[in-house]
Formats: structure tokens, C-alpha cells, sequence
């Protein structure tokens, strides 16, 4: 219904830098999820689209028209805020026809409009109630319909579901997802859950400290993260110390070992570096499998096993002959690997585990930029 | 018994009677949770009954007797008293417009200073409670230097003259307006039911009457309550400034025909009360009164 401009948005709250320099093009009908820690600036970005904030430059353009100096009653966007924010004194219906009774609608068609949504949300039985009869899940429906019973342009969502717990909120996401792709409506989603933004979104915007970090589909910000922050927030990743040899080869070492890894070409010869590997790309070693061809074998003990369903990750405390000094920190990190769980039996905690590191399509950074938080 | 001043007691009546609705309620509570009532609970009780059932007995007695016997002929004395209709409906008028003027200023206020201004609700709730600290005498004597018949703004002689005790009633309400008002505001979030009533296109004013106004009128119903009874009773500025209200003819019967001073003191208590009672009614029937909050599963 609407494409959605951010522009050179800048925003400071007394000196501190909340957003700086934000661009971006949400297209007709396209979801777009914020993602980002507490204090990245996701939120306040979403509130100068939305108007409640003023940026201190740039512009919010909606169609080619320049919203940046217009009220929020007056931007016609839709907004679902955290604690759902439903107005108490008045029931379900109320809530969801109070947008279209402020725009002056005939009464038939907002009677229409507000049993069509309580329909879509599955509320029908509850439109009589007031919201402290209701669930959070229902509450938050109420809010959905609410929100978008104006036909917004642009649907803001503010960490819709951070309030409900978490069965339901595996069900909302899912129904938002449905009635976002069913109204074709322009929608920005602001978390700090990766799952949620992940499972949902068109793009994902990766935030940190007031600037987005980068731009992509889920599957790309997943798989090829362009940053270190990135690689680090979304999703667990291992972080395997190296010593470069060759940046110009792209050659790196580690325990006497030297590979060719593509990933480190450009980076500086003799600097300690990282190779960045997903738990699932690593791989447990058999006796049998002994060619390396080209990747890297780590050794270490199982401390821990957690069940995650389909799969199990194994905690890998590295031992001293693979990690041999070369970067002493190394020894106290835990490798993350994932098996099938119908597998996962076969290392018991306390077993010892040798383990492939696939090295060719493997990111590698220089160490002293990795300061990513780690994945909690 | 021969305190004039009855409204001031009528306030207090209509506290203690909240304070009375909260601690019967804890005791409800209590009996519920077991049935061992600690005896210094009942004696407590038994004392603060006695407290405050005796002198309602005591004016009783002496209003509805002729010294020797009981009769109602003070009562009907009284209110048959052209005196005591004019000073109360005087009194009335005086009470409903204070208490609409206290709304309508504070409510509006307090919303802007916890939505826009709460940088400056340190000052607003200090000047708010400066009636506490200055007495009523005080606010008398200023009003009647600035504007009495010595003045140069002789508002005490002119047809403005209810103005003068409108404004002094305005502020000897505030400390009990503002709080009721400004922790009924504080128990919902005021930002974000704005902010989402201006995200589906409402005006600020239409998101003040039609979402904060129901939404804060249990503390609007008693503030409007604190604010009438506080007006009612008040006597001071009334006495020094010439107004004759209630209070004031009271204090003027109880010099001459005081058995029907004492039987009035009792109307006023009645009146009071049916206040206090249909305040209750009002706070049982208002929908959606309960403080919804996003709490996290």
C-alpha cells in the first residue's frame, strides 16, 4: 500500500547518539524487522517514523510525501506498542473501532470493519470484554486489530510480543506474519529476538549503537554476515583463533596446521585473526573419515550436552594439544556443535571428540574487532 | 459540641470514612485468613468507635431534645429557617463551581505534566501543597489587603465579589484535587495510551477526554469528593471575608438557638455521608476502573 522512506535520520538525546545516519526503503507490502540489542536505537528509530519523536535531520517520507514535520494523528500509520496499550475503560470492540470513530466513519461500516477483524484475529467471543478480562495473547490481537482497522499506510510494530509468553508468542508471530502478507501492508517489526525477526521478515535491519550494522534477508544476515556484530548476535557462532600467514593467499594456521582460507584474504600477515563457523557446520570426526582436504581439526572434550529437539549442541572444551598457546584465551572458550539428536549419544559429556572445521566458505576477521556480545 | 465549624469535621468524616471503607476491607481480609482476631484488634476498633461515635451521640442528644425529653422540633426549626436555606444553598453553589473549576484546571494539568512537562512536576506539586503550610487565615488576610475595600482592585464590594472566594476555595482545594487526580494518572501509562491514541489520528484533546478522562475517573470522582466537602466546610475565609455560608450561619445559630445549631451539625454530617456513599456506589460501577499493566509472562 505504501513505500516507506527513511532518510539520513540522525537523533540525539542530550549528547548521546541514539541514531545516526539511518537509511533505508521499506517497499509496498514488505516486512522489515529491526533487530538489535536494548539501546541500539531500533525503537527510537520506530518512533520518529512514527512520530512521536522529531529527528534532529532527515526526513520520513511516505509515497513521496515528506511526513517529517507532521503530527503523529496525522501520518495515518498504524502502530502495536509493547504493553499493547489498549485503552482500559472501553471493551474489545471499542478499542478496535476508536481510529475509525476518530476519522467519522458511518456507523455500518465501522460495525462491518470491527466483526471483519475480530473475525480474521479469532476475538469474535471476546468483543464484549474489557482488556483486564483478557489474555495478553488476546490483548495483543486486539491491539493487531486495532491498529490496523484504519488501513494504515505503514503498520509500526514495537516489540509486539516481548509481553506474552512464549507458546503464544510462537502463534502470534505466525498470525501476524498472515494477516501482515493477507493486507499487503508496508510493516516495520522492532525486536531484540533474532528468532522472531529471523522467522517472519522480508529484511532484516541489524542495528548497533545507533547505526545499522548491515541490511539483508534473514537467510543472509544469517548465513553471510557482512560484521563481526552480526555474526555475533545473530545466531551462536564459533569463534576460532588463527594466526594469518599470508594475507595476500589467504593463508592462516593453527596448531602447526596451514590452510587456505578465503575468508582471510586482505587481512594482515602474522595478526591473529577469527574464523567465524556456525555450531551446525561443524562435524564430529569418526575414525574413519581422517582426510582433512583442505579444513581444520580441532580436539577437545564434552562438557556439556543440550537437547534443542532435531538437534543436540555439544559444549567442546578445546584441549591444550590443538589449542597448543597460540592464543591462550582460546582454551577458555566452549565450541558450540550441533549433531542430530539421534546421534548425540555417542559423545556422553566427559567423552573426548575430534571435530572438522570447514575452512573455505568460513568468514575470517581480524581478533581485535570482534567484539561482538556474545550470543546469550 | 460547640465547634462551629462542622464543615471541617465533615472533610475529616468524609477521610475517616475511606480510611474506614480500606481498613474494613484489611479486616475482611484478615477474618477471611483465619479466625483468630488478635483482642487488641477489637479493642483498637471498639476505641476508635467510641472515638468517633460519641460526640455524633453527644450532638445528637443535645439537638434532638428539649432538655429533658426527645423531640425533632430543633430539626424542623432549622430547616424551616430561611437562614438556613439561603446560607446553604449559597454554600452548595460555591461547592459545585469550586469543584468543577478544580477539575477542569487540575485534571487537564496534571496530564500535561506527566505527559509533556515532567520536568516540572517537582514545582507543580510544591505549589500545590503551599495551602497546607500557609493557613487559611493567612490567605484571608492577603486576599482582603489586595482586594478589599482599601484597595485600588476593591473586588470585595464589587458584583466580582464571589470570584475572590471561588479563587481562595480553588486553591485550599488543590493539595487534595491534585493528589487524587495526579496518582490516578500515575497508576496508568498516560504516555503510551496517548501516544497510541495519536497513532489512530486522535486530536490531543480528543485523547484527553475520551481515553484519559474515563480512564482516571475514579480519581476524578474523588477528587471532585475531597474538593466539595473541602468547600462546604470551610469556614475561615468565609468568616473573614463577609460570605455568610453554612458554615458561617452555624457558627451565628449555635450563638442563639444552639440545640438547632446541633441538629443542623447533623444534616450536614447526613449530607456528608450520602456524598461518601455515592461516591462508593460510583467507584463499584465504573468499568474498566482496574489498572491494566503489561506484565510480562
Amino acid at each position: 500500500m505504501s513505500r516507506l522512506e527513511l532518510i539520513g535520520i540522525n537523533k540525539q538525546f542530550g549528547g548521546q547518539v541514539a541514531v545516526r545516519d539511518f537509511n533505508l526503503t521499506v517497499e509496498d507490502g514488505e516486512l522489515v524487522s529491526f533487530l538489535g540489542p536494548s539501546g541500539c536505537g531500533k525503537t527510537t528509530t520506530l518512533r520518529i517514523t512514527a512520530g512521536f519523536e522529531s529527528p534532529d535531520s532527515g526526513s520520513v517520507v511516505v509515497d513521496g510525501r515528506d511526513m517529517t514535520d507532521l503530527s503523529t494523528n496525522k501520518r495515518g500509520m498504524g502502530m502495536v506498542f509493547q504493553g499493547y496499550a489498549l485503552f482500559p475503560n472501553m471493551t474489545a470492540i471499542e478499542n478496535v473501532e476508536y481510529g475509525l470513530a476518530v476519522r467519522k466513519r458511518p456507523l455500518a461500516e465501522r460495525r462491518a470493519k470491527v466483526s471483519e477483524l475480530l473475525d480474521l484475529f479469532g476475538l469474535a467471543h471476546v468483543g464484549k470484554s474489557y482488556p483486564h478480562q483478557m489474555s495478553g495473547g488476546q490483548q495483543q490481537r486486539v491491539a493487531l486489530a486495532r491498529a490496523v482497522a484504519v488501513q494504515p499506510g505503514v503498520l509500526l510494530l514495537d516489540e509486539p510480543l516481548s509481553a506474552v509468553d512464549a507458546k503464544v508468542r510462537e502463534e502470534l508471530r505466525t498470525e501476524i506474519r498472515r494477516m501482515q502478507v493477507q493486507l499487503g501492508i508496508t510493516t516495520i517489526l522492532v525486536t531484540h529476538d533474532q528468532s522472531e525477526a529471523l522467522s517472519i521478515s522480508d529484511r532484516v535491519v541489524v542495528m548497533n549503537k545507533g547505526g545499522i550494522e548491515e541490511i539483508g534477508t534473514p537467510a543472509q544476515v544469517y548465513a553471510e554476515p557482512q560484521s563481526a556484530f552480526t555474526a555475533g548476535f545473530i545466531g551462536a557462532m564459533n569463534e576460532i583463533p588463527v594466526r594469518v600467514v599470508s594475507g595476500a593467499a589467504g593463508l592462516v594456521e593453527r596448531g602447526g596446521r596451514r590452510v587456505t582460507a578465503p575468508g582471510a584474504v586482505g587481512l594482515t600477515d602474522g595478526e591473529l585473526a577469527l574464523l567465524l563457523v556456525r555450531p551446525e557446520l561443524l562435524e564430529p570426526l569418526g575414525p574413519s573419515s581422517a582426510s582433512l582436504n583442505g579444513d581444520l581439526k580441532l580436539t577437545g572434550r564434552v562438557e556439556v550436552q543440550t537437547f534443542l529437539g532435531a538437534t543436540t549442541r555439544l559444549l567442546l572444551r578445546e584441549s591444550a594439544a590443538t589449542s597448543d598457546g597460540q592464543s591462550a584465551p582460546a582454551a577458555a572458550r566452549l565450541l558450540a556443535i550441533d549433531v542430530p539428536s539421534s546421534t548425540a549419544g555417542r559423545w556422553p559429556a566427559g567423552s573426548e571428540l575430534d571435530v572438522r572445521v570447514p575452512v573455505g566458505g568460513s568468514r575470517v576477521i581480524a581478533d581485535h574487532v570482534a567484539e561482538a556480545p556474545r550470543p546469550s | 459540641m460547640s465547634n462551629p465549624s462542622i464543615g471541617g469535621e465533615a472533610t475529616e468524616e468524609a477521610l475517616e470514612a475511606l480510611v474506614t471503607a480500606h481498613v474494613d476491607a484489611t479486616a475482611r481480609r484478615r477474618a477471611k485468613r483465619g479466625p483468630n482476631t488478635p483482642v487488641w484488634t477489637v479493642l483498637v476498633l471498639i476505641c476508635a468507635a467510641v472515638y468517633f461515635l460519641l460526640p455524633l451521640y453527644a450532638t445528637a442528644a443535645f439537638g434532638f431534645s428539649t432538655g429533658k425529653h426527645f423531640t425533632l422540633q430543633p430539626l424542623w426549626d432549622g430547616l424551616g429557617d430561611e437562614g438556613f436555606q439561603t446560607s446553604l444553598t449559597l454554600s452548595l453553589t460555591y461547592s459545585v463551581v469550586t469543584t468543577i473549576l478544580a477539575l477542569a484546571v487540575v485534571a487537564p494539568t496534571a496530564y500535561l505534566v506527566e505527559l509533556r512537562f515532567p520536568r516540572l512536576r517537582s514545582t507543580v506539586e510544591f505549589l500545590t501543597i503551599l495551602p497546607f503550610v500557609i493557613p487559611p487565615i493567612i490567605l484571608a488576610v492577603g486576599l482582603s489587603s489586595v482586594y478589599g475595600i482599601n484597595s485600588p482592585v476593591n473586588l470585595i464590594s464589587s458584583d466580582w465579589a464571589p470570584v475572590l472566594l471561588y479563587g481562595g476555595y480553588f486553591v485550599l482545594t488543590l493539595p487534595f484535587v491534585f493528589r487524587a487526580i495526579d496518582n490516578a494518572l500515575r497508576a496508568v501509562d498516560v504516555r503510551t495510551l496517548s501516544d497510541a491514541s495519536a497513532s489512530l489520528g486522535a486530536s490531543p484533546a480528543r485523547t484527553f477526554l475520551r481515553v484519559i478522562v474515563p480512564s482516571i475517573s475514579l480519581g476524578l470522582v474523588s477528587g471532585a469528593l475531597l474538593a466539595f466537602t473541602t468547600a462546604m466546610g470551610e469556614f475561615t475565609l468565609a468568616a473573614l471575608l463577609g460570605y455568610p455560608t453554612f458554615p458561617v450561619y452555624l457558627l451565628n445559630v449555635n450563638g442563639y438557638e444552639p440545640r438547632m445549631g446541633e441538629a443542623l451539625v447533623l444534616v450536614s454530617f447526613l449530607i456528608t455521608w450520602a456524598g461518601v456513599i455515592a461516591l462508593a456506589a460510583i467507584a463499584r460501577r465504573a468499568p474498566g476502573t482496574k489498572v491494566v499493566r503489561a506484565v510480562p509472562m
